[in-house]
């Protein structure tokens, strides 16, 4: 199976259970719960259930492509339900066995691992899960975004796309997997984890990235005000990819750090506030 | 009768696990007590998804036997015998036939009444009306909601099982209405499984490979390692917190042995052993002292018969040897003190800056401790680690395993060639981590160690942040009793205030604060661990309160008075002193303070009592200076007949006001000599 088959085979498999299958986010996210599919709505109280494929950048995550297992983007497959169904850990297993894994002959295990971002005010409680040792999956039920309480509750699954396809192959290298049957990780990816290992961490002009940051955050503040509260929100997420890529660049002191972290949760509170308190109108 | 309770969640972790049951079998016990149900038999077990407690309790409350009294017997009845309308009255309010009224004596007088019995409430009622209000009440550490339900648990309940007296028990909790069924193990078997009896029960879990009692599964475990370290000649790496995860983590354990490439034996055991267990839950396998190429894990499974377990944990702890091995020739590239320029951008608490402001407080305070302690020709290697012993937090190893902060620094410094009191003051210097943890063994880490907390204590309490009940964000609570315990391991003898003082000090104006109060704080913060200190090792608590009254300036003395009371306590000498104590602790209540005139000591006993003191004092204080707190305490056991004495024939509240001062002055000279050794009013006399 391809990481397009496990891609396409996910999505078939979600869309039975009733997600709509979004297309992913066209600005740059450090993981799929920043998307406006997953953060708008989880705040209000109703119905939503939607599965999407997201590249997600973690800039200091890059390796220059020399390490089998550790790359500034890779891809997760990301599903929300709301409210989380009550056998949803049985649903999850099922998804597993249309992947070919039979469950019975491996070690299963749900480890507990709860979830944070404070960037955007989030947290949630649950699972790593662990498929003979290895991480394939986070198993969240979330608490909190945006400072405010979910409820109902939406249960968050992401899987790591990567990970899982090393599996399901066998291999050690991420790189020798194959994306289609002609085409590899390596030839669509090589690359750009190269080059842009090398923007990361040494070519990212850092003076730009400090500008850049301030403006965006300006720009997301005049947006709240005028309520446009989405495009707000993308300014938000940009930010906060800056602040990575100025943390991977190793020019974040301590006090910036946090600064530059609340700044973010600011705005994006003050989003989530005053998302919810319009919702409640209509 | 029997009961069966068995919640069924998803995965809740393994502390949780613990405390629930405890919680579970306590509340269920005081409610059924309270309302005197028996209770034969209450049990619990645990898994990660399941809560269960099981018993034999008694079917209802006992019947109970009720006096009612009526109306006087001489107006019940009529002259002619037969009952008056209030005799009437009162069987027909009571529900019974007037012939049901007997004649009761009071203190009053005969009255009419009647015995009912009134029946006992059933014990499935009242577990029907309690169980909900248990299962919600359950808190843990973290708690969560799911779906659209309000209640909040570890994790999602699933189902809840409840028979009595084998029927099924109905009620509800958070709109879930209990159920007659389970299911067996959560891969091998789902289907429901319904249960009537308690074997019933425990059969078929057994059948359905879920065991249920987490000692079996510890044996299983430890049983399945033997045989399989048997074959290879090897020991299992002891690791309790690791094993009781793994316990509750698996409802029936299989134990695989898995093995890694052996190039990586070349890291340090400390990084591999981590690498093992973080994430993975592996334990490592050791021969002697030996580290050996392999790895033992716990599946919840029921074999490993294509060997996918092993082959997949093999895979993936693989993948993270050799990003250890990555970070670790990474990191050696760069020398510590290179990187050392990189603290500043670490904080250590928003309001107290970064690591490097740290380490610049760290080395003043270190080099005054070793000071205190005569270690004045160490200073260069104390000031050495001290400078050091942060910048490992800046390596990519410990940012990939921070549990190793501070071993990993130790070790690199090793690599890269400092003398060991150096490199060990590193690797050492956040020991311990509990009371049960070692201390450092080198001198350079237990002066760092102490330095490094006592940093964090004055700091973060001088920055406003508070310690209470389950809110201790920095540790605060575990600085302390590391460095109490450094200092008793390591029988360090400093006074303890200027440390305080000294410590503040070099925080200078940083801080919000007063500098009084905030010695105050953390005295006061200090007393109180000492006392769990104490009182967790043993030691009576008025005994401990006695010994903490006067004062911690001298922590390590504190500790030599409490052991010194401890070892006096059952001498035949202790009580009558505590009760001279106490007697003098009376007399010169309220009292001010008057000057001993030895020239008006009048009588022949407070002159005797007089020198007696004087020659004990001469000799106690020495001792005292010396820390010989036992010997002391029993030349204190001396002044006894020559107190008695005076008590017995001196007038201390005479009209001589000159006299009464004079005697209340040399009772207050005593007085203070017995409160250098301890507070002895504290200290309690049974019987």
């Amino acid at each position: 199976m391809s990481l397009q088959d496990l891609i396409m085979n996910l999505q078939k498999f979600w869309a039975a259970q009733g997600c709509y299958i979004a297309q992913p986010y066209d600005v740059e996210v450090g993981a799929g719960t920043m998307t406006p599919d997953t953060f708008f709505r989880v705040l209000d109280d109703r119905p939503w259930n939607v599965a999407y494929i997201q590249p997600s950048r973690r800039p200091a995550d890059g390796r220059y492509g020399e390490n089998p297992h550790r790359v500034q983007k890779h891809h997760q497959c990301q599903v929300i339900m709301k409210p989380s169904p009550q056998d949803i850990q049985n649903i999850y297993l099922k998804s597993l066995a249309t992947l070919g894994i039979d469950i019975r002959d491996h070690d299963i295990r749900f480890d507990e691992d709860d979830w944070e971002s404070p960037t955007i005010g989030a947290w949630g409680v649950g699972w790593q899960v662990l498929l003979d040792g290895l991480e394939i999956s986070q198993f969240t039920y979330f608490q909190q975004a945006g400072g405010i309480d979910c409820f109902p509750v939406p249960v968050e699954i992401t899987y790591g796309l990567e990970r899982l396809e090393m599996f399901l192959e066998g291999k050690e290298n991420m790189y020798d997997l194959q994306w289609s049957d002609d085409v590899t990780y390596r030839d669509l990816r090589y690359r750009e984890e190269k080059e842009f290992s090398e923007y990361n961490f040494n070519q990212a002009d850092i003076k730009l990235l400090r500008k850049s940051f301030a403006l965006y955050s300006k720009e997301a503040q005049k947006l709240i005000e005028k309520d446009l509260l989405l495009p707000s929100y993308d300014m938000c997420l940009k930010c906060s990819h800056l602040f990575n890529l100025l943390d991977s660049r190793g020019a974040v002191s301590v006090t910036e750090r946090v600064n530059l972290i609340a700044e973010i949760r600011g705005l994006v509170n003050q989003i989530a506030q005053k998302f919810t308190s319009k919702e409640s109108l209509t | 009768m029997e009961f069966l309770l068995e919640i069924n969640t998803e995965e809740i972790p393994a502390s949780h696990v613990h405390a629930a049951i405890t919680q579970i079998e306590e509340k269920l016990q005081n409610e059924l007590l309270s309302v005197d149900i028996r209770i034969s038999k209450l049990e619990t077990f645990g898994t990660c998804r399941r809560l269960i407690a099981m018993g034999d309790f008694g079917e209802s409350q006992k019947d109970k036997l009720e006096q009612v009294i009526g109306p006087p017997k001489s107006v019940a009845y009529l002259a002619d015998g037969k009952p008056s309308p209030a005799a009437l009255g009162f069987a027909k309010s009571q529900g019974v036939n007037i012939n049901a009224l007997e004649v009761v004596q009071t203190e009053g007088g005969e009255y009419i009444g009647i015995n009912k019995v009134s029946k006992g409430k059933m014990t499935r009622d009242i577990l029907a009306e309690a169980l909900p209000r248990i299962i919600e009440s359950l808190s843990f550490p973290k708690m969560m909601r799911w779906g659209n339900n309000p209640m909040r648990f570890s994790r999602p309940i699933k189902n809840i099982l409840c028979l009595f007296g084998q029927k099924r028990l109905k009620f509800s909790v958070a709109g879930m209405d209990s159920s007659d069924s389970t299911t067996g193990h959560k891969i091998y078997f789902p289907q429901r499984i319904k249960v009537k009896t308690l074997s019933q029960y425990k059969d078929a879990l057994k059948k359905k490979k879920v065991i249920i009692d987490p000692l079996k599964r510890k044996k299983m475990i430890l049983d399945q390692s033997e045989r399989k370290l048997a074959s290879i000649d090897a020991q299992l790496f002891e690791d309790d917190l690791l094993m009781e995860k793994l316990c509750y983590d698996v409802e029936h354990p299989y134990v695989f042995l898995g093995s890694f490439p052996e190039e990586y034996l070349n890291l340090p055991l400390e990084v591999l052993s981590t690498a093992m267990k973080v994430g993975q839950n592996l334990f490592s396998v050791v021969k002697g002292r030996k580290q050996l190429p392999y790895f033992l894990g716990v599946a919840d499974a029921l074999n490993d018969a294509k060997s996918l377990i092993k082959k997949g944990n093999a895979r993936v702890l693989k993948a993270r040897l050799e990003d250890a091995k990555f970070f670790w020739e990474q990191d050696v590239k760069t020398s510590l003190k290179k990187r050392s320029g990189g603290l500043d951008r670490i904080i250590f608490q928003e309001k107290l800056g970064s690591y490097e402001d740290k380490v610049e407080r760290l080395k003043k305070i270190a080099v005054y401790i070793a000071g205190k302690l005569e270690l004045s020709n160490e200073k260069k290697e104390i000031l050495e680690t001290a400078e050091l012993c942060k910048i490992d937090l800046l390596t990519e190893m410990v940012r990939e395993f921070p549990s190793l902060q501070g071993r990993i620094g130790g070790l690199y410094a090793k690599h890269e060639g400092y003398p060991q009191n150096v490199w060990k003051g590193i690797y050492e210097h956040y020991l311990p981590q509990s009371l049960e943890d070692v201390s450092p063994s080198s001198f350079s880490g237990a002066i760092l160690s102490i330095a490094d907390k006592m940093d964090s204590i004055v700091g973060v309490f001088g920055v406003g942040e508070e310690v209470s009940g389950s809110k201790d964000p920095f540790g605060l609570r575990r600085n302390a009793q590391g460095v109490c315990k450094i200092i008793l391991d390591r029988k360090m003898n400093f006074p303890f205030f200027r440390l305080c003082d000294k410590v503040i000090a070099v925080y200078g104006e940083s801080l919000e604060m007063g500098k009084e109060e905030l010695k105050t704080h953390c005295v006061e913060f200090f007393e109180n661990r000492l006392q769990y200190i104490f009182e967790k090792w043993g030691y009576r608590y008025d005994l401990v309160n006695a010994a903490l009254a006067p004062g911690i300036d001298n922590i390590y003395f504190t500790y030599l008075k409490v052991k010194a009371l401890d070892s006096l306590k059952d001498s035949p000498q202790f009580e009558p002193l505590i009760h001279i104590a106490k007697r003098v602790n009376n007399i010169l209540r309220d009292q001010p303070k008057y000057k001993v005139n030895s020239e008006i000591l009048f009588e022949k006993e407070e002159r005797e009592l007089y020198t007696t003191f004087t020659i004990i004092r001469d000799n106690v204080l020495p001792l005292l200076a010396a820390g010989d707190y036992s010997r002391a305490q029993k030349m204190i056991f001396r002044i006894r007949s020559s107190i008695n004495t005076f008590f017995d024939e001196v007038m201390v509240m005479t009209d001589d006001k000159r006299a009464k001062r004079n005697r209340l002055a040399l009772l207050q000279e005593i007085s203070k000599l017995l409160f250098l050794i301890a507070d002895y009013s504290q200290i309690v006399i049974e019987g």
